[in-house]
């Protein structure tokens, strides 16, 4: 009788009311859309991948400091770091860029990979990318005899970081950048404001979804191995008309890793500037409907 | 225990009786067509069932499958509109209005249901084309229209492309017969 009892039972389960399709997603590990809205998140790398065959280029912007009020329009009449990049998606996970500041003319090749990508389940609770870079100060400097000019060896300086992010709720996300870069000679006339070699910092990167489409932004890149200050900027993101755009105050006028970490930074409130990047994704041979 | 192997063989006689059709990878494509932007977006993993005996018609689809062509558009669409994460499915379940006889001519067929999608439930009655194929699965066409408003789907202002207010949406399945 017992057994009766639960075969009635199962009788009753594997008979729904209306008999409907069980609803099942076809792919129960689907990955988190959009953790950031931009493989650039105010002036660090983030773990937002490319697709294959899309480019993304950047223009970033730090202007002179806001102390000089509205007669140097709060630091844009001082010239900006300027810094376009343009980086190619090989694959889902790999991607490469190239990347020029006018702070010392410097020239940057760097790359991304993507190791894990966070899912909605869970099953995946982080992205995990890497990423690094190799570039050269391209300045001629003239003003110098040509035997006091830096060899091409002494202007390169190379960045390598891991990049640790979470969505922790649809408006919420974090990520953690152990950073490093490394000076192959830091010699005084380069604009950054440490003498060592080796820079290690953590990088800090928040995200907080304000609306559909824009985030309040933060970024703290504390220096783990030198005196020099830390960075810290904090801005706005807005997605419009395909573009990302990101707006933001920040203590230091450098744009690439290698100089984030050397270059040094003004103390907020006192050196704070004014930023802006501009964002875009290309797609490259994808179908077009 | 012979009672219970008889429960069983009549639990297996059930699903094995009447006349039920499914479909595993039927098609559906949606039209945008706004006055600058025309844009389509498609999906072959569309689920179907239809169960004569029952008169059953049930149909959903993983919105998380649906591509337009443009990545980065895919995203929004999934994150700003349809909100997959909270309404992953596309679910529509009703009634043929009349049974349909199911010959190899083109029948119009008439089904009322639920239509359910970024967790809003409309009555709606779709117009369909069924005919019997020779190896007596079922072929399916119909389409219908999908006010983005009657679903709570914001239209953005600020894009670059252009969402209709009015989707087409057309299906196409295969539906065949339960074994």
């Amino acid at each position: 009788m017992k057994k009766l009892i639960i075969a009635l039972a199962f009788l009753g389960m594997s008979q729904p009311i209306f008999a409907q399709l069980e609803r099942k997603l076809e792919n129960e590990n689907l990955p988190v859309d959009l953790i950031f809205h931009a493989p650039r998140h105010i002036n660090l790398l983030t773990v937002e991948p490319l697709e294959k065959k899309s480019m993304h280029f950047a223009i970033m912007h730090t202007f002179g400091t806001l102390d000089g009020g509205v007669e140097n329009l709060w630091g844009l009449d001082n010239g900006a770091n300027i810094q376009f990049s343009f980086e190619f998606g090989l694959s889902e996970k790999l991607s490469l860029g190239f990347a020029r500041s006018s702070r010392d003319k410097f020239y940057n090749l760097y790359g991304r990979y993507h190791l894990l990508e966070q899912t909605q389940n869970d099953k995946i609770p982080l992205s995990v990318s890497v990423a690094g870079g190799m570039g050269a100060v391209s300045n001629p400097y003239r003003f110098l005899g040509p035997l006091e000019r830096p060899d091409f060896s002494d202007r390169l300086a190379y960045s390598a970081q891991v990049m640790l992010a979470r969505r922790f709720s649809p408006k919420i996300s974090f990520q953690l950048s152990p950073m490093l870069s490394y000076f192959v000679n830091p010699l005084e006339i380069y604009q950054i404001e440490g003498d060592q070699n080796l820079y290690l910092a953590l990088g800090m990167s928040g995200k907080i979804k304000v609306s559909e489409r824009s985030s309040l932004t933060l970024q703290y890149i504390p220096n783990l191995n030198s005196d020099l200050r830390s960075n810290f900027g904090i801005g706005w993101d807005v997605e419009a008309g395909g573009h990302v755009f990101q707006m933001y105050f920040v203590t230091s006028q450098a744009l690439n890793e290698q100089y984030l970490l050397a270059g040094g930074n003004g103390v907020p409130g006192e050196e704070f500037r004014l930023g802006f990047n501009v964002n875009r994704i290309f797609a490259m041979g994808q179908k077009k409907r | 225990m012979n009672r219970l192997v008889f429960l069983f063989a009549f639990l297996l006689s059930l699903s094995v009786s009447g006349q039920e059709y499914q479909a595993t990878n039927g098609k559906v494509v949606f039209l945008s067509k706004a006055p600058l932007s025309e844009f389509t977006g498609e999906s072959k993993t569309l689920k179907g069932l239809i169960d004569l005996d029952k008169n059953l018609v049930d149909f959903f689809l993983d919105l998380n499958t649906l591509k337009t062509g443009i990545t980065l558009r895919d995203k929004h669409m999934r994150e700003n509109y349809l909100e997959t994460e909270k309404y992953p499915f596309a679910e529509f379940t009703g009634k043929f209005e009349t049974l349909p006889t199911l010959t190899s001519a083109s029948e119009k067929v008439k089904v009322r249901g639920k239509f359910k999608i970024h967790g809003v439930e409309k009555e709606i009655v779709v117009e369909g084309v069924l005919k019997k194929l020779p190896n007596g699965s079922l072929d399916l066409k119909a389409n219908w229209t999908v006010a983005l408003d009657d679903y709570k789907i914001e239209i953005p202002k600020l894009v670059f492309y252009e969402l209709a207010p009015e989707q087409q949406v057309s299906i196409e399945a295969i539906l065949n017969p339960k074994k």
